[in-house]
């Protein structure tokens, strides 16, 4: 990990890591977050009606992108000295078991504030279709050298 | 009591609040949490984040981080391990339909984690029923760890 400011270029791509979800890994996400919720664990529930939505079968957590967003983030920002600042999201798509699930950003504009630096960039989820899944936004600081 | 190891939602679901009955602005009962190094791995596993900054003691130290922390996103476990089981939040069905977090400093091990939460909206939008929360994570020291709001759909 550097302290160094390798400046992010409106434009530049970043690629998350890609997330094969199964019913086991939404289960180990249920360990991990403490978030039982039945829509990821009980297909005899998930088989009715949610309003005016039908899901037919357990789904994985919206959260989960959220993690995969933040892993995605945290790889690329930790070795250039940055710091993660704020995380948007929005759920667009179920994801379901079999279904893989990959984060993307590219680096949307830079500011520089009174007292540090800021990049914010545009998220998305896409699963093996390439449907978009999640979308959002992030903001992310490259706090300057300490005098 | 911390609801940390209870894993059936439909327990006390008679006890949660509804949609109708939700106040906009009324302080959620919150529990306080004692975030371990083991809670906090086992959260980046399921995320695949093996980062050696959560993991490596010896290498954490060597960072501007001066020690393993938490990543950002563990305010997903810290949602439901700082509230209680009659809370809202767990209610079967309650579909999360998106949210936004700012980040101030990281949690670490042995923090104790307290939360500060409301419901601070509700609405109806396209025949589905809408709650916004609204939540605070502190350290022991009353710093702020991270804020966020959510937007959650209700069972109806």
């Amino acid at each position: 990990m550097t302290a160094a400011y390798d400046a992010p270029r409106p434009g530049e791509a970043i690629e998350g890591p890609r997330f094969a979800v199964t019913r086991e890994t939404i289960r180990d996400f249920c360990d991990g977050s403490l978030d039982y919720n039945p829509l990821h664990l009980d297909d005899d529930f998930m088989r009715g009606r949610f309003g005016k939505t039908e899901f037919g079968g357990v789904i994985m957590h919206g959260m989960t992108n959220f993690g995969l967003i933040t892993r995605m983030l945290t790889d690329w920002l930790y070795p250039r000295g940055g710091v993660h600042r704020r995380l948007e999201t929005r759920w667009l798509a179920p994801v379901r078991p079999g279904d893989c699930i990959q984060p993307h950003a590219v680096v949307a504009a830079e500011k520089t504030t009174a007292r540090s630096r800021w990049v914010s960039l545009d998220i998305e989820v896409r699963n093996q279709r390439g449907e978009q899944v999640a979308r959002g936004e992030a903001l992310v600081e490259f706090p300057p050298p300490a005098e | 009591m911390s609801a940390a190891t209870e894993s059936d939602f439909w327990k006390d679901a008679d006890l949660r609040k509804t949609w109708d009955e939700i106040v906009p602005g009324e302080p959620r009962e919150t529990v306080p949490y004692v975030l371990t190094l083991a809670a906090i791995q086992r959260y980046c596993r399921s995320v695949g984040d093996l980062n050696p900054l959560y993991f490596d003691e010896a290498y954490a130290r060597t960072t501007p981080w001066r020690g393993i922390i938490a990543p950002p996103s563990i305010h997903i476990l810290l949602m439901f391990a700082c509230t209680p089981m009659h809370d809202w939040m767990r209610s079967p069905g309650t579909i999360n339909a998106g949210q936004s977090w700012s980040y101030n400093i990281p949690a670490r091990p042995g923090d104790t984690i307290t939360l500060q939460a409301r419901a601070l909206d509700k609405f109806i939008k396209k025949d589905r029923l809408f709650v916004i929360h609204d939540n605070v994570f502190f350290n022991q020291a009353n710093e702020v760890i991270c804020s966020g709001r959510g937007w959650t759909i209700r069972p109806s």
